[in-house]
């Protein structure tokens, strides 16, 4: 299908994930999401947010069953107004004084660790398949490595040692992952992380080079005509969101390519083979279509966009079994309190699968 | 179906196991039973027993006391028995879901009322939010911002001793025309650096000039003091809070829609709610600027003071452009002319005294 993606050999052996959600259905869910949220005064929107969640886990079918998401909506909306009551707090006493916003933010960039690790495991207790409950035990510890060091070295390289801060952090995520009384386990191996990281450092050079000869083209023009050029001073201006959007498509493709790798080489119970093969490309393309058809269309294309990605991504998804799964008991743990995974929710961290 | 009590078929799983047993739903009397091949897995009183909503056509849970499970598909048959025992209102938000004309209204009344949420309601949340702010507060966050900015970008002034007192002087008439009178504001001078001829409001009344300014003015004190007219404009009006209140309520406004509009459509509301703030800036820009003129007219020094300022900065800055929809302030030419031709229209509708 496209040059750069091409799928292991075994992979055709693979039972797929599947969605069978529908936009029409969906666009009825979130349509009465959003209004309710809306004459509420966004306090449906913690309720709204389990039926959205609820609709995507209950349409992603495996193996014949359907996963299925377990957190109540008083979890979430309690959780929303703690982390909302902080956030207001932390700004107004950051704009009385400067030097209070510093250290709270130092505060939470301490406490981040600790954050992510409850907020995992919230995500993971919550989830369950075959009425199996997901659970997450990795220490605050290793979440500081994965996560703070790991982006650290990544900023501190300018990128250059990326795919090793990725390892770290899905080693972490991956390794302490359970699923009942089955433990996932995964070592993606570096160079092939490399090779996925190759694409978008290439993409992220050409973009690069076309940006300065935009730039300096806007500077001899500039320089040779004394008036300066209307539609360049306009691709000037918005030079910086320019910037920004290629950046995040980079960084949409690195990410994609990094799931392939580390969920193509982990196991669960240390037999039965997970895969994901998702064209990198194409999922460039969807997601920057999805966009432009949601900004188009007032939002009312949305669910169409959702249903239309979580397809997409599910079908590139699979596991292998080999043998019997068996039975798998699972203790069912109080799923925690919902603060540090609503923070983590709104700061835009995504760990998903 | 074999027993004409039969509700739904799916599958029985034992408390926290993966196993499954395809099973049958009926009714028992004032319970439910759950059973295979004519043999009972379970029975519980319908009132014990939790069905999870429904959303979409997503399998339906019904949870026993005993932390089995019925899993099932035919989410119909569940809704008509359920129905049938508790009445039309089970099921109200999925029947508000379901796919027909009525949803093309949701969708008109959703687009409608964010409209007029962001027309009305946030500029009236604002102008509470001011009327109830306790006067603490601007002056916390005017000494908080001077004693930052002290550390970080100004440094003392140089300007001889005399020449601050001249200007001092000066301004104790303007401000005492003010409404706020003498009392509400303090002449700080700094020494801007990299900033330039410049002064600034802060919201407790504190107006900052920088040497360059006074440079600028080159002796002409009417001049320097227009620009100051327009800063306790900005004072007067409380510019500074309102846009802090102003960019908190988009932020509320996008927030409130956003969890189910997607990240990357989130980002871009974010971004244009920010260029959409600067509208009001540029308006602010303009108020000021005609409280100038009043407020130096009023004081007996020549109205159109500030158009002078404006004429030098183009010459320094070589700024002749017009407003575009990407700047905070309005251009500076058209801002000279309207300067010039309200001064003159306050002239000709009440003759000087």
């Amino acid at each position: 299908m496209t040059v750069v993606d091409t799928p292991p050999v075994a992979a055709g052996r693979f039972p797929r994930a599947a969605f069978t959600g529908s936009a029409s259905e969906y666009f009825g869910i979130w349509i009465v999401n959003v209004l309710l949220t809306i004459l509420t005064l966004g306090i449906y929107s913690a309720w709204a947010k389990v039926r959205r969640k609820r609709y995507f886990h209950g349409n992603t079918v495996l193996l014949g069953r359907a996963f299925e998401y377990h957190a109540k909506g008083s979890q979430i909306f309690i959780g929303r107004l703690i982390v909302i009551g902080a956030l207001i707090t932390i700004n107004v006493l950051g704009i009385i004084h400067p030097l209070f916003s510093l250290a709270t933010w130092l505060a939470i960039l301490i406490g981040l660790p600790w954050l992510i690790r409850r907020s995992l495991r919230f995500n993971a207790r919550v989830t369950s398949y075959r009425n199996v409950r997901f659970d997450f035990v990795g220490s605050t510890g290793g979440a500081f490595v994965a996560v703070t060091l790991g982006s650290m070295v990544a900023f501190l390289s300018l990128g250059l040692l990326a795919p090793l801060a990725s390892r770290w952090l899905w080693r972490y995520i991956l390794n302490n992952l359970r699923y009942g009384d089955r433990a996932f386990s995964a070592d993606p191996r570096l160079g092939a992380l490399y090779r996925a990281w190759l694409l978008p450092v290439l993409l992220f050079v050409l973009g690069g080079v076309i940006v300065g000869v935009i730039v300096a083209i806007g500077m001899t023009s500039q320089q040779t005509m004394g008036e300066p050029n209307e539609g360049l001073v306009l691709v000037i201006v918005f030079l910086p969101y320019l910037v920004l959007l290629a950046f995040g498509l980079v960084g949409l493709i690195y990410r994609t390519g990094v799931r392939n790798v580390v969920l193509s080489a982990a196991l669960l119970d240390g037999r039965h083979e997970l895969l994901s093969d998702i064209p990198r490309l194409r999922y460039a393309w969807i997601a920057i279509s999805n966009v432009l058809v949601t900004l188009l269309t007032l939002g009312l294309m949305r669910p169409w966009a959702a249903v239309r990605m979580a397809r997409f991504t599910n079908e590139h998804t699979g596991i292998r079994i080999h043998g019997d799964l068996g039975e798998v008991a699972s203790q069912i743990e109080a799923s925690g309190s919902a603060i540090s995974a609503e923070y983590v929710d709104m700061e835009g961290f995504d760990f998903g699968f | 179906m074999a027993s004409d009590a039969s509700i739904a078929v799916g599958d029985w799983h034992p408390p926290n196991s993966s196993r499954s047993i395809p099973a049958r739903l009926l009714e028992q009397g004032d319970g439910l039973a759950v059973e295979a091949e004519g043999v009972a897995l379970n029975t519980a009183l319908a009132d014990k027993i939790e069905f999870s909503p429904r959303v979409g056509s997503i399998p339906r849970r019904l949870t026993f006391p005993d932390d089995s499970v019925f899993e099932t598909r035919d989410n119909d048959g569940i809704d008509a028995w359920l129905r049938l025992r508790k009445g039309a209102r089970t099921g109200f938000i999925h029947g508000l879901e379901a796919f027909r004309f009525r949803l093309a209204v949701f969708a008109v009344g959703v687009i409608l009322l964010a409209g007029l949420i962001y027309r009305f309601a946030v500029p009236a949340l604002v102008e509470v939010a001011v009327l109830v702010t306790p006067p603490f507060v601007p002056q916390m966050i005017g000494s908080g911002v001077l004693a930052s900015l002290d550390r970080t970008m100004l440094l003392p002034s140089h300007l001889p001793e005399e020449k601050k007192q001249a200007i001092e002087a000066g301004f104790e008439k303007l401000a005492a025309v003010s409404e706020g009178g003498r009392g509400a504001y303090k002449l700080e001078f700094r020494d801007g650096g990299s900033i330039g001829p410049n002064a600034f409001a802060l919201p407790d009344g504190s107006l900052i000039v920088t040497d360059d300014l006074v440079k600028l003015a080159d002796g002409d004190q009417a001049m320097l003091l227009g620009v100051l007219g327009h800063e306790i404009g900005h004072v007067e009006r409380q510019h500074s809070l309102r846009q802090i209140y102003r960019v908190a309520g988009v932020a509320g406004l996008i927030l409130l829609i956003a969890g189910d509009v997607g990240s990357g459509v989130e980002d871009i509301l974010t971004q244009g709610g920010a260029i959409i703030a600067l509208r009001y800036t540029r308006a602010a820009e303009a108020e000021a600027d005609r409280r100038s003129v009043e407020i130096m007219r009023a004081a007996g020094y020549d109205p159109a003071a500030l158009a002078r300022f404006f004429t030098r900065l183009e010459a320094v800055t070589g700024d002749h452009s017009g407003t575009s929809m990407l700047s905070t302030h309005p251009g500076t030419p058209e801002r000279r002319q309207d300067v010039i031709n309200y001064a003159r229209e306050l002239e000709s509708r009440a003759p000087a005294r």
